[in-house]
């Protein structure tokens, strides 16, 4: 009975947002049981002239936010910022439930969902989808790995966290090189598609001009991160230590800004930046908004030193992100028919479904296990409103 | 890294200037590979009826995989599951596929054709019909077509003839063969008495992009490695040097406290 | 037990048609075992089997791949002179025939009212039984004459008709006046024979296609061998109304008004006579009349005929020149079915005289081999009884110069209707569909109600089946022996290639059958397929046995074609004594076509390649593969009318309506419509063809030349609105 009644107790005081997010949840998943059984053809709007839609453009958008995580884990491990520490732990769980989305959207796309396992038996090593399939996987087994001490800390199988511990420096430059190889190797995938590729994004440096942009968005995932758990959950990063990650940001940007713009000057196609109508004006939104803004606030110390004005900052570059990954993966794609894509709302609905799942899980995980335990706790209540003086929590 | 393709054993050669659209190698085609009813391996391109009455003129061509030197589908495929034998066939396993569409997308001429309306669907894509070529018979389009519009044979043959036939009528050809280097060069090449584009063939550049592809993906084990070597090496030497530092520190404050509790003697 | 054929599914193909034993069937896997011993097949029952296509009248060679008891697939037989190793798309898709789910397989015996589609599987012998006992009360009863007896042209027809004159009927009705009436007579007339062969080699340099549009309407050598003379330059010159296939291919596009090509073809004679073009040795030596001839074009110069035809005259003069200047190596084609008009016969005298005047006989045309050879057996038969009675369709009596052997089907159909001079009782139809072939598709359905008993051989439940009494179930091309057929100097073997399904049999084991049951059977002495076809090689020194797996045997050659024509003269007819003494104009001459009356539009028909006439629609692999019926409408007519391609329409003529999606496009004289054939189909026991397109047999109306007996399906004239 005191297990029903913890149960209980655990539900009435779930916040609410949870059980809208569950509900979705649920929705989605029976949306996607459905397209299992009907196939693509009725549950999308995927055709020959657009194979991949907005499935793909998700995952790609996911993967390159849930860069993060190995960002952090190389600045914390392998170059040993240790005050960056803290925020390891959210940004896995969440980098984690970023892999776990994108792979289980990937089986509701992989036409013979049933056969996935032979991406493992009959490897074709040319194929960029095939190292991408590999290292996600790995990569995804790491994160695990990585999060494996939060949810054994106070299970009986904590004795073997000194274990995990040893080897964590070597699993995470594993997990480094894995995901340096596959944020890389997403853009490597739209090489062999080049002549569908608008010239405007279509280059030899994707996997280049992914990888970058991965480290940009996945810092900005924690900085963001950093300051909606501060208002979620009441704990954060010191903004001293969110100041100094967000330091990184417009020497990224910058960086990506110079080799982008120079292979277009190098390609000849820097005249295209005007004369490509609706392309031009989404290749400058990209740059405006997810590099330029970014890096005139992010070069202000008041702005790094903000947690408002880094979260704005932060999701600027994030959408700007998101906004790239969907040029290259649906907006640039010419079609030979003039046919456009746009997808079914079963394919947004198991999107919604899978996303509010990420955050159903990532509520539950956080509210169970001590995924912030190293932050600092705010000494305000919870429901603060998001623009009082952010120096309030012991900064 | 950077293996040249060789030529294919056999090739076709299309003749636009002959196809009457009966559609006979759409029908033998699928008769003989089982093709499924939603879906076909062969299909007409056309020009649409042009012109202004009773100036009229329509042209077609049957279209099918182009059986690249160089398949940009074969070396996206995640699994291996379209591969290019020595004989230059470009063909599909239809046991390994896992419905990626990589392929779908990959592929320039717009070939592999998708199974949309089945729940476990597959890729349908001409095979040369290679277990013809096995009992000494033609593909069975090039077998059946009543006016000879698909030619079938040695590949060398068939690209002499396709040079021989442009040239012999530069009043009647477009002086092109499409396929000849289209991709990279393909088996399957095309001679028309209108430019192709007017037919609706796609525009494709002279080289392969899956060179460029198996550049950037048969570097990676190197990169990978160097990766691996170079963070090891970043994180052993700062954790040298912070415990160098740390070291320092401790001596430092050592020698701080021997020497204030050395004063106070 | 009571099958309901009203039922509408869609049946994947496959499905229990294995070609497993049938309830009935006397020797287990007799066609395995013979092909196995003349090594045509392995022992697993794998191999390849030489046969017959039977989708059109064609006829290629085919070589049949079997697997496992099962045809999987058909190529040409490179042995054959039709198909030269390739066959078109319908012979490609011919297993699909073979193996529809919606194949009758059982004998039939209707138990609802016609057309309701209940029918009760009986046995064959319940079936012939039922059937002959039928007849025989109707002969008994009202004679023999008032049983009707039609049958489409193929491989069995001399045995059907050994059935139909051993019964003692007259009346004999084929789809020939449905067809080529006109082009036969006019062949008989000019040449006397039906129809010359054409001689497509090297040198042949000007063709004038009139219809006959030979890429649509696929005849897979013949359509090669002009695909090959407009490769290497020759001058093609193709009449239709419609922009079709062939106009695409032609070197010229004539869109000639409907009727008119018999004025394009009398200024062509004009100019060729009256420019002193014409073959003056061939004429003096070989032809007759020609003075009449040159009288009577005098009058139709090319500024005559381009009023009439709206075709340029300074055009139709130029071709005149041309087409004289290539002689020999110059041929006017008969085509088939012509213009479809009343007038088409003159037309084709005109054709068939063009020929003769530049001379090109044993150049581009010559008498061809005709399906008999003297050099085959025949089944030896007692002589026939005679019929007193006259033909229900009026040949001779109103069709002098129409061959017993054509007939005027539509004549027949109208006086069944009529009764007039007697009331026919019966009908027994073998592979025709009867329903949906003769124009005004409503009269033809009032004549079945005429009957006492109609009995149907078909394959499939065709819609003339749907209307029948009895059901009788033929074997497929593919599971069947048929006669030898003559082509050239070879006589091809139609074997089956694989068991025939469930209880399918030959028409010759049908109409054998039956014959005995009506008391006949002394006329039908063979005892199965293989014995007749035996009885055919005997003469030759061969059996069944050595010949099986090549697939055919060499006839002795016959003589090379000289100059002497079957004709009361013995030479080319440009005046013909015999129309003249029956009162038609001895040389060809000008007869005005109708026209449609204002805001009408000719309604046109044609060939499709992925279709035979009204046999095929139900075929999956076609229908996979065919465009979408429709109905062509020029593009400036549907915008002055605010029509959009895709509109429903409804299509009517003052005998029927139909409903149908429009076509919007340049390819057709703003006078005209078209509505792709053979479709509209009424039998529900065609699961995939009904409810599809509408059906132009029920618009036609029935107008038929007086000389030749021919239809004018042309000369129906509709009305097009939107709905």
């Amino acid at each position: 009975m005191t297990m029903l009644r913890k149960i209980r107790h655990e539900l009435n005081t779930m916040p609410k947002f949870v059980y809208i997010t569950a509900a979705l949840t649920v929705f989605g998943l029976s949306i996607a049981l459905y397209r299992m059984f009907v196939g693509l053809g009725a549950t999308t709007n995927l055709s020959k002239e657009f194979p991949w839609g907005i499935w793909i453009s998700f995952d790609l958008a996911t993967v390159a936010l849930s860069g993060g995580a190995f960002t952090l884990a190389a600045l914390v491990y392998v170059f040993q910022f240790e005050d960056l520490h803290p925020a390891t732990r959210p940004t896995v769980l969440a980098g984690l439930l970023g892999y776990s989305s994108v792979m289980v959207i990937l089986l509701f796309d992989l036409g013979r969902w049933d056969r996935f396992y032979n991406v493992f038996l009959h490897p074709n090593v040319s194929s960029a989808l095939l190292e991408v399939s590999w290292c996600i996987t790995a990569y995804t087994l790491i994160l695990v790995y990585e999060l494996s001490p939060v949810l054994l800390q106070n299970s009986r199988l904590k004795w073997l966290l000194p274990i995990i511990k040893k080897y964590t420096v070597p699993i995470v430059i594993a997990g480094v090189t894995l995901s340096t190889m596959h944020q890389s190797s997403l853009g490597t995938m739209f090489i062999i598609m080049s002549p569908r590729l608008h010239p405007l994004w279509s280059s030899m440096l994707l996997p280049v001009f992914f990888l970058i942009s991965s480290f940009a968005s996945g810092i900005s995932l924690v900085v963001a991160g950093s300051s909606v758990s501060h208002w979620l959950f009441g704990r954060s990063l010191k903004i001293k230590t969110m100041a100094k990650l967000s330091w990184f940001i417009p020497w990224i940007l910058a960086f990506y800004l110079v080799i982008k713009f120079g292979e277009l000057v190098i390609a000849g196609e820097w005249d295209l930046l005007f004369s490509s109508g609706n392309y031009s004006l989404l290749f400058w939104a990209e740059i405006i908004f997810g590099v330029l803004i970014p890096i005139g606030m992010f070069a202000f110390r008041q702005v790094r030193f903000s947690r408002t004005a880094s979260l704005i900052g932060a999701l600027f570059i994030m959408g700007g992100t998101v906004l790239n990954r969907f040029d290259v993966t649906w907006f640039s794609i010419a079609s030979v028919n003039g046919e456009v894509y746009t997808p079914h709302w079963m394919e947004i609905a198991i999107l919604v479904g899978v996303a509010a799942g990420v955050v159903t899980v990532y509520s539950l995980i956080a509210r169970y296990f001590p995924v912030y335990e190293e932050t600092e706790p705010h000494q305000l209540p919870v429901e603060v409103r998001p623009f009082e003086n952010s120096h309030a929590a012991g900064d | 890294m950077t293996h040249q393709p060789n030529n294919p054993r056999y090739g076709f050669l299309i003749d636009a200037s002959y196809c009457i659209d009966c559609r006979s190698c759409m029908v033998a085609c699928s008769v003989e590979n089982n093709v499924p009813m939603d879906s076909t391996r062969i299909w007409i391109k056309e020009t649409g009826i042009t012109g202004t009455y009773p100036d009229l003129k329509r042209f077609t061509a049957p279209f099918h995989c182009m059986h690249c030197k160089d398949p940009s589908c074969v070396s996206a495929c995640t699994v291996s599951a379209l591969t290019r034998n020595d004989d230059g066939i470009v063909s599909y396993n239809q046991d390994i596929c896992i419905g990626c569409r990589y392929c779908v997308y990959a592929c320039p001429f717009g070939v592999p054709n998708y199974q949309w309306d089945e729940p476990l669907p597959l890729v349908i894509k001409c095979d040369m019909c290679f277990a013809r070529l096995g009992e000494g018979q033609q593909p069975a389009c090039a077998a059946t077509c009543p006016t000879g519009a698909i030619q079938f044979g040695r590949y060398e043959d068939m690209l002499a003839e396709a040079h021989r036939k442009i040239n012999e009528r530069p009043d009647k050809y477009v002086q092109h063969i499409y396929g000849e280097e289209e991709n990279g060069g393909t088996a399957t090449l095309y001679i028309s008495p209108v430019p192709f584009e007017e037919l609706g063939f796609p525009i494709a550049g002279t080289t392969s992009p899956a060179y460029s592809n198996r550049l950037v993906t048969e570097g990676t084990p190197m990169v990978a490695g160097a990766m691996l070597v170079g963070l090891t090496g970043v994180y052993l030497t700062i954790k040298h040097l912070r415990e160098e530092a740390e070291r320092d520190r401790v001596e430092a404050a050592k020698e701080k406290a021997a020497q204030s509790a050395g004063e106070e003697q | 037990m009571s099958i309901d054929l009203s039922r509408r599914e869609f049946i994947q193909l496959g499905a229990a048609t294995a070609g497993a034993l049938a309830v009935g069937q006397l020797l287990p896997l007799m066609v395995v075992q013979a092909a196995q011993e003349a090594g045509m097949l392995n022992t697993s029952g794998d191999g390849t089997i030489p046969s017959m296509c039977e989708m059109c009248v064609w006829r290629c060679g085919l070589l049949a791949k079997v697997r496992d008891g099962r045809v999987v697939k058909l190529d040409g037989n490179p042995d054959h002179p039709h198909s030269r190793g390739h066959l078109c798309v319908r012979g490609q898709s011919g297993l699909f025939n073979t193996y529809d789910p919606d194949r009758v397989l059982h004998p039939l015996i209707r138990v609802g009212r016609r057309g309701e589609g209940r029918f009760r599987r009986v046995s064959w012998d319940e079936a012939l039984d039922y059937t002959a006992e039928r007849m025989l009360e109707i002969k008994q009863t009202y004679g023999p004459e008032a049983m009707v007896f039609s049958s489409t042209h193929n491989l069995s027809q001399v045995q059907f008709e050994n059935l139909l004159y051993a019964y003692g009927s007259p009346n004999y009705g084929t789809q020939r006046s449905l067809c080529f009436n006109a082009m036969i007579v006019a062949n008989l007339m000019t040449y006397g024979i039906e129809e010359p062969e054409r001689i497509y080699d090297d040198q042949l340099q000007y063709i004038i296609l009139t219809g006959r549009n030979l890429m649509e309407a696929v005849s897979t050598s013949e359509t090669g061998d002009l695909s090959a003379a407009i490769a290497r330059g020759a001058h093609v010159v193709y009449l239709d109304p419609r922009f079709t296939k062939t106009a695409a291919k032609a070197t010229e596009w004539l869109p000639i008004k409907p009727g008119t090509d018999l004025a394009f073809h009398l200024a062509l004679l004009n100019v060729i006579i009256g420019e002193d073009l014409y073959d003056h040795a061939f004429v003096t030596s070989y032809t007759v009349g020609f003075e009449q001839l040159a009288q009577e074009v005098a009058a139709y110069t090319p500024e005559w005929a381009a009023a009439i035809t709206e075709i340029d005259a300074d055009r139709i003069r130029r071709i005149a020149r041309e087409f004289a200047a290539a002689a020999p190596h110059a041929l006017a084609h008969n085509g088939w079915r012509t213009s479809n008009f009343i007038n088409s016969f003159q037309t084709q005298r005109a054709i068939t005289i063009l020929n003769a005047l530049i001379g090109n006989w044993n150049v581009t045309l010559r008498a061809g081999g005709g399906e008999a050879s003297g050099a085959l057996g025949t089944i030896p038969q007692p002589a026939y009884p005679r019929s007193s009675a006259q033909r229900l369709d009026h040949v001779p009596s109103r069709f002098p110069v129409v061959p017993l052997k054509l007939g005027v089907f539509q004549e027949l159909r109208d006086s069944i209707l009529s009764g007039e001079p007697y009331q026919a009782h019966g009908w027994f139809i073998a592979r025709q569909n009867p329903v949906m072939s003769l124009p005004d598709r409503a009269r033809t359905l009032q004549a079945f109600e005429k009957m006492d008993f109609i009995v149907t051989v078909d394959i499939l439940v065709n819609d003339t089946a749907w209307f029948s009494d009895v059901i009788l179930p033929e074997a497929s091309y593919l599971e069947r022996y048929d006669p030898l057929n003559v082509v050239g100097d070879r006589a091809y073997l139609r074997q089956p290639v694989i068991e025939p399904q469930g209880e399918a049999r030959s028409a010759l084991w049908i109409y054998k059958q039956l014959g005995e049951r009506l008391g006949l059977g002394d006329y039908f002495q063979y005892t199965d397929e293989q014995d007749y076809i035996n009885q055919q090689l005997a003469p030759l020194g061969v059996s069944l046995e050595d010949i099986r797996s090549q697939g055919y045997v060499d006839l002795p050659p016959s003589e090379a074609g000289g100059f002497e024509w079957n004709t009361p003269s013995g030479r080319i007819e440009l005046f013909s004594d015999t129309l003249a003494r029956v009162g038609f104009s001895g040389v060809p001459v000008w007869e005005p076509p109708p026209e449609p009356p204002q805001g009408e539009f000719y309604l046109l028909t044609g060939k499709v390649a992925q279709s035979t006439q009204f046999g095929t629609q139900n075929n999956q692999m076609l229908h996979k593969y065919a465009d979408e019926p429709r109905l062509w409408l020029n593009e400036g007519v549907a915008a002055d009318r605010g029509l959009v391609d895709g509109d429903w329409v409804e299509v009517s003529s003052e005998v029927g309506v139909g409903h149908i999606r429009l076509l919007v496009t340049p390819a057709i004289r703003p006078d005209c419509v078209y509505l792709t054939p053979g479709f509209g189909h009424l039998s529900r026991g065609l699961t995939t063809a009904f409810g599809l397109g509408a059906s132009d047999s029920a618009l036609h109306v029935t107008y038929t030349d007086p000389v030749s007996g021919s239809q004018a399906l042309s000369q129906t004239f509709v009305t097009v609105r939107k709905v």
